[in-house]
């Protein structure tokens, strides 16, 4: 699956939680997904489960501690899935 | 499972600084706040001493880390609670079942003497929402202290309770990997709520009487990772609710 493949499945998934659809329309790698997004601290953990369900993978709650943008996850995502 | 929750020296060095403070000047602020809740704020704890006892018994018998998970619905929350299950001159000479909290840092921690007075008193603030890697520094240096058999106290959903009911689908993720995340660790649930307690607030009514239930567990998962802290959390969270429902049956 290639980056650009991931990016915009962890878009769709993180759009249910944003409160800024606007700034997710225009998201990049360095979207914030807390501050940029306003995603409420306490669901972001349902979203990294969205992306366990969503990519086959499984996440320990270290790894999600360094999801901070949109970016990040997909790196995070990248280097399970390969 | 210990290796995740692993500290630097000079993060374990600044725990144990702290709790040998807090050991030496706990034979002062664990009287006084017990003396300020009992005499000034008028507080009562119903059926204290069977309370007291049953916890001894709870703990005699977990032979292991135990996280004390509490509803909240006031800002002395922690200092009841706390107040409640050890008394005040059994904490003083059990002090490792003096609770560390976790309270956020722009309700206690902002000016000198607050952040003082947090420090001396097992706090380690917590900006609930704030940067993950700090709060999950936070987190750490809690499983630490548990894997090192001192006890914590979390609330169940990080902040109080905006509705004034445990709500399962709120608690904070965070209680779930620290029970995770720390081996054979117990959650001592804790139901805390005053007569006159209708929802969430500031402090309790001066002169209240509080009703208090604890009831201890190990929370169990089939799965790893996130989801597995996901899962212990949401059972802690179920069994408050449920001693909740127990304490509003009884109302009627």
């Amino acid at each position: 699956m290639s980056r650009e493949e991931i990016f915009a499945k962890v878009v769709d998934i993180v759009r249910p939680f944003a409160k800024d659809k606007e700034a997710l329309d225009q998201a990049t790698m360095e979207t914030n997904i807390l501050e940029d997004l306003k995603v409420n601290s306490a669901r972001l953990v349902d979203v990294i489960l969205e992306f366990e369900d969503e990519f086959d993978i499984e996440v320990e709650d270290e790894d999600a501690d360094a999801v901070n943008t949109i970016g990040d996850a997909v790196e995070l995502i990248e280097a399970k899935v390969s | 499972m210990t290796d995740a929750h692993d500290l630097s020296r000079r993060e374990r060095f600044a725990l144990s600084m702290q709790r040998a403070v807090s050991r030496v000047t706990s034979f002062f602020w664990i009287p006084a706040s017990a003396f300020t809740m009992r005499f000034l704020l008028g507080y009562r704890i119903r059926n204290a001493s069977r309370l007291r006892k049953r916890f001894r018994s709870l703990i005699r018998e977990s032979d292991g880390p135990v996280l004390i998970c509490a509803n909240h619905l006031t800002m002395v929350d922690s200092a009841l609670v706390a107040w409640a299950l050890g008394g005040t001159w059994w904490s003083v000479f059990n002090f490792r079942w003096v609770p560390w909290n976790l309270p956020e840092v722009t309700n206690f921690a902002s000016g000198g003497l607050a952040q003082l007075a947090t420090w001396l008193t097992k706090c380690i603030p917590i900006r609930r929402g704030g940067r993950r890697e700090e709060v999950s520094s936070a987190l750490r240096r809690v499983e630490h202290l548990l894997s090192r058999g001192e006890t914590a106290l979390i609330f169940a959903e990080g902040g109080r309770s905006r509705t004034g009911r445990v709500e399962p689908d709120s608690v904070a993720h965070g209680m779930g990997r620290i029970a995770a995340s720390v081996a054979g660790c117990k959650a001592l649930c804790v139901y805390l709520r005053g007569d006159r307690q209708q929802s969430w607030s500031m402090l309790p009514v001066v002169g209240d009487s509080f009703y208090v239930d604890i009831d201890m567990f190990e929370p169990t998962s089939d799965s790893s990772g996130i989801r597995r802290s996901r899962d212990f959390a949401r059972q802690i969270g179920e069994r408050l609710a449920g001693m909740e429902e127990k304490y509003f049956a009884r109302r009627k």
